[in-house]
C-alpha cells in the first residue's frame, strides 16, 4: 500500500511539472517577460494570481515557463548522465578486470568533484548559460549512474542463464544487449528519477548563485535569488518558487522510491 | 505526571530560550555602549594599502578618518583646507604655495612638515601602482620652502589636479610609516585603526594628539557584511547603529516607517550607464544609439529596477559638479520615433548582446532594457558576466561586447570618453580637444568647456546614462550629521556627533 502512495504521489506532482510546463508552451496569463513599473510588487490578485515581482512581471506565468526549463536542464542532465554512464558501467562489469578497476577509480574521482564547482568554473570560462549548467550537472552525475550499472551487470553475469549464453558461444555484445541491459533497466530507471530530483535542485542553486540560466529566461532558482533582498519586504515572492522547487524534488523523489519498490527485485524477496 | 510534564516544558523553555541567545549574540555584541559607533558596509577592504590595491573599500575607511591630505572635498563638494591652512596659485596656474598647518603630529608620534608633503607627493609616481596614480603625472616637482610651506610646481596647468588631491592621491605619509602599509596605517587623521578581524570588521580608535576637534564617538567599529539582506537585519536588530549604504532599495520603506531611525538620501559619483560599443557596427552608426537611447523609459527603468530612487541624469555628470545640467530629458521615450531611426539606418533585423557585471542593479536594469527593446523588435541575449574578472577580462580590456551595464564610481569620470582605447570606443576629436581645454584652461572656461563635453556626448549618445545611483544612508536617531550626497571616496566620520 505504501509504495503506491509514494509511486502515485510522485507521479501526481511529476505530472503536475510536466502539466504546466507543457500548457505554458500554448499559454500563460501574462507575458512572462514584460516589464510594467506600475504593477511591481503587487499582491495576489484576480488578474495576478501569485501577484508581480519587482519588475512588475507575472509570477505565475514566470512559474509556468520556469517549469519548461527545470524540466529541459533535468531531461538533458540525466540523459548525459545515463547515456554515458550506463554503458561505462556494463563495460566495467563484463570488461577485463583492469579495465573495470581503472573506470571506477575514474568514476571516484568524478565523484569527488562536486558538482556545483565544476559548474562554476564552466559558468566562469564559457559564460554562464542553461547549457553550461546542465552539461555541469549531467557529468558530475555520470559516476551515479556507471556505479549503479556496474552493481547489476555483475549480478546479472552471475546468472545461470548468462554462463549458459556464454557456453553456447554467445558474444559479450549479444549478452550485454539481450541479458544486461534489459535486466538493468529497471534499476537506471530508478537511478535517472532520483538524479532527475538532484539536477532540480542544483539549477536551482546555479541559477540562484548566477551561474545558471541566465536572465531574462524565467527559472525557479533565479527568481528565489531576485526575491532574496526583498525577503523581509514580500516574502510571498520566495515562497512561490521555493514552494515549486521543494514539490518538483519531492515529487521526483517519491517517483523514484516508488519505481525501486516495483523493480528492486531484493526487496520483492524480502516482501 | 503532571510534574514530569511541567519538568519537560522547562526544558523545552530553556532550549528555546538558548536558541534565541544564540541567534543574537552574534549581533548584538559589538555595539559597546554611547561611546561608540558601529557603521555597517558590504565592501570589505582586502588590505589598508591603496597605493597598490584599487577598489573604493579602502579609501572608504580611511580616508579623512586615518589620512589626510592637504585639501579636503566637503559636503558640498568644494575644495575646502585640510592639512594646508591656505593655498595659493600663480596667474599661470602652474605653482602651487600651501601655507601648512603647524603642530599637526603622525599616529606614530612624527610631525608633519613640508618634507612629508614632498614625500608623499614624490611617492605616487615612484611607488604607487593603482590606475589612477596618472593624474599626479603633471607634478613637475615639489620644494620644500620652509617647514609650513611647500610649492607644487606643475608642468602645465591642470584644473583636475587640485581635485585630484582631495582622493586617496593627496593623501600624506610619514617616510617611517610607509613600511606595512597594508597592515598597520600610519596618517595624521582623528582616528587610528586599532583592529582588525579579517571578514567580519576593522575598529578606529581616536587619536588622542589629533590636531583638530576630537570626534564625537572615541571608537568607530567598521562591521562588514556579505549581502544587503544581512546588513539591513544587521541594523534593525541593533547591531550596528548605520547603514553606510542601502543597496536594496526595495527595503528603504520599513526603515522610513520605523521612528527609530532617519533615512538620508542623496546621491553618489555612480554612474550606471548602458555602454554602446561605439566602434562596432552597428552601434557606429549615431542613428541606432539614438534610436535605442529612445527606446528606453528610463523613469520606469529606475522604479522597476531601483525602486524609484535615484537621479536621471542624460549624462555623464552627477548634479553635485560644477557643471551639472540637466539632460535626462534630451531622448524623451518614444519608440515609434525609434523604430523610424532603425529603419532609416537600415537595421529591421537587430540582435544584440548584453554583456553585463553580475551584479543586482545590472541584472534588473538588464531585463528592462532587454524588454523595452524587444518591443522595437530588437532582439537582446542577457549575458551576465562573473565581476570583476571575467567582465573586466571581456568587456573592459577586449571590448568584446555591443551593449554592457555597469556602474561608474570614480568622481568626475566623464574624462573617459576622452580616451579613444576605453571601452566605450568612443572617439570624438572635439570632446577630446574640449577636455584638455577645460583641464589647462580658466576655472571659468573649465565648467563652460565640460559643459559643452556633457552636452555632445549627449547628441551623440555615446551612451545611456539609466541612472545615478542613490546614497542612501540609515541611521539610528542619535546619530546626527551624516552627509547625505557621497561625493569623495571617504564615508567621512569627522563631521558626525550624538544628538
Amino acid at each position: 500500500m505504501t509504495r503506491n502512495l509514494s509511486l502515485l504521489a510522485g507521479v501526481v506532482l511529476v505530472g503536475l511539472v510536466v502539466g504546466t510546463a507543457l500548457v505554458s508552451f500554448v499559454w500563460t496569463p501574462h507575458d512572462p517577460l514584460l516589464v510594467d513599473a506600475s504593477v511591481r510588487l503587487l499582491g495576489p490578485t484576480g488578474d495576478f494570481v501569485f501577484g508581480t515581482d519587482k519588475l512588475g512581471r507575472d509570477v505565475a506565468s514566470q512559474l509556468m515557463v520556469g517549469a519548461r526549463t527545470t524540466l529541459y536542464v533535468g531531461v538533458v542532465a540525466v540523459g548525459i548522465a545515463a547515456l554515458v554512464g550506463t554503458p561505462l558501467g556494463i563495460l566495467a562489469g563484463m570488461g577485463a578486470r583492469w579495465l573495470g578497476e581503472l573506470i571506477m577509480r575514474v568514476n571516484d574521482l568524478v565523484l569527488a568533484f562536486p558538482a556545483l564547482l565544476l559548474a562554476i568554473m564552466l559558468g566562469a570560462v564559457y559564460g554562464a548559460s542553461t547549457l553550461t549548467a546542465m552539461i555541469a550537472i549531467g557529468v558530475a552525475t555520470v559516476p551515479s549512474f556507471a556505479r549503479i550499472a556496474r552493481a547489476g551487470t555483475l549480478q546479472v553475469m552471475s546468472t545461470e542463464y548468462v554462463l549458459a549464453a556464454r557456453a553456447g558461444g554467445r558474444s559479450r555484445w549479444w549478452i550485454a544487449l539481450r541479458h544486461v541491459l534489459p535486466n538493468i533497466s529497471g534499476l537506471v530507471l530508478v537511478q535517472s528519477s532520483v538524479s532527475f530530483a538532484i539536477a532540480v535542485l542544483a539549477e536551482a542553486a546555479l541559477s540562484f548563485l548566477g551561474f545558471g540560466t541566465a536572465p531574462p529566461t524565467p527559472s525557479w532558482g533565479r527568481m528565489l535569488q531576485e526575491s532574496q533582498e526583498l525577503l523581509a519586504v514580500d516574502p510571498r515572492l520566495a515562497l512561490v518558487p521555493g514552494a515549486a522547487i521543494a514539490l518538483a524534488v519531492l515529487g521526483f523523489n517519491l517517483l523514484g522510491d516508488g519505481l525501486r519498490d516495483r523493480f528492486d527485485p531484493r526487496l520483492e524477496v524480502r516482501r | 505526571m503532571l510534574g514530569r510534564m511541567r519538568a519537560r516544558w522547562l526544558a523545552v523553555a530553556v532550549a528555546g530560550a538558548l536558541v534565541l541567545s544564540g541567534c543574537s549574540a552574534g549581533s548584538t555584541a559589538t555595539v559597546g555602549g554611547d561611546d561608540t559607533l558601529a557603521v555597517g558596509f558590504t565592501a570589505e577592504p582586502k588590505n589598508f594599502d591603496f597605493t597598490t590595491t584599487d577598489g573604493a573599500a579602502i579609501p572608504q575607511a580611511l580616508l579623512y578618518n586615518v589620512y589626510e591630505g592637504l585639501v579636503k572635498l566637503d559636503a558640498n563638494a568644494e575644495i575646502a583646507p585640510l592639512l594646508a591652512e591656505s593655498w595659493t596659485i600663480s596667474p599661470d596656474r602652474t605653482v602651487y604655495d600651501f601655507h601648512l598647518r603647524s603642530g599637526v603630529t603622525f599616529s606614530n608620534g612624527a610631525p608633519f612638515t613640508a618634507d612629508d608633503v614632498k614625500f608623499s607627493i614624490d611617492r605616487v609616481r615612484t611607488e604607487w601602482t593603482i590606475s589612477l596614480k596618472s593624474t599626479m603625472d603633471v607634478v613637475d616637482h615639489v620644494e620644500v620652502v620652509s617647514p609650513t610651506h611647500a610649492r607644487v610646481v606643475l608642468k602645465e596647468p591642470s584644473n583636475s589636479w587640485l581635485f585630484a588631491m582631495t582622493t586617496r592621491l593627496g593623501a600624506m605619509f610619514d617616510p617611517s610609516g610607509v613600511g606595512d602599509l597594508a597592515n598597520r596605517p600610519v596618517g595624521t587623521g582623528p582616528y587610528e585603526v586599532t583592529d582588525r578581524r579579517r571578514g567580519d570588521s576593522v575598529v578606529l580608535s581616536a587619536n588622542p594628539d589629533y590636531w583638530g576637534r576630537q570626534p564625537a564617538y572615541p571608537t568607530v567599529v567598521l562591521k562588514y557584511y556579505s549581502d544587503a539582506t544581512a546588513l539591513n537585519n544587521a541594523l534593525l536588530s541593533n547591531g550596528i547603529d548605520v547603514i553606510s549604504g542601502v543597496t536594496a532599495p526595495d527595503s528603504v520603506p520599513q526603515f522610513e516607517a520605523d521612528t527609530r531611525f532617519n533615512v538620508l538620501q542623496g546621491t553618489t559619483n555612480g554612474e550606471v550607464v548602458l555602454a554602446f560599443n561605439n566602434r562596432r557596427a552597428p552601434l557606429d552608426d549615431v542613428r541606432v544609439r539614438r534610436a535605442l537611447t529612445l527606446a528606453i523609459d528610463r523613469e520606469a527603468l529606475l522604479a522597476a529596477a531601483w525602486g524609484g530612487r535615484g537621479t536621471l541624469i542624460g549624462s555623464m555628470v552627477p548634479p553635485t559638479d560644477p557643471w551639472y545640467e540637466d539632460l535626462s530629458h534630451s531622448y524623451p521615450h518614444d519608440p515609434e520615433r525609434a523604430r523610424r531611426l532603425l529603419s532609416e539606418a537600415g537595421q529591421q533585423d537587430l540582435h544584440l548582446r548584453l554583456r553585463i557585471a553580475n551584479l543586482p542593479y545590472a541584472m534588473s536594469a538588464a531585463q528592462v532594457v532587454a524588454s523595452d527593446l524587444g518591443r522595437i523588435g530588437v532582439d537582446v541575449t542577457i549575458e551576465p558576466l562573473d565581476f570583476p574578472a571575467v567582465w573586466l577580462q571581456q568587456v573592459f580590456t577586449d571590448h568584446d561586447y555591443d551593449l554592457s551595464i555597469v556602474q561608474h564610481v570614480e568622481p568626475r569620470d566623464i574624462t573617459t570618453f576622452g580616451d579613444p582605447g576605453y571601452y566605450w570606443g568612443y572617439d570624438s576629436p572635439r570632446v577630446r580637444e574640449l577636455l584638455r581645454r577645460a583641464d589647462t584652461g580658466s576655472p571659468r572656461q573649465q565648467v563652460a568647456d565640460m559643459r559643452e563635453v556633457a552636452r555632445t556626448l549627449s547628441e551623440d549618445a555615446a551612451a545611456d546614462w539609466l541612472f545615478l545611483f542613490p546614497n542612501i544612508v540609515v541611521a539610528k536617531k542619535e546619530v546626527t550629521g551624516l552627509v547625505r550626497n557621497q561625493v569623495s571616496e571617504s564615508f567621512d566620520l569627522t563631521g558626525l556627533g550624538r544628538g
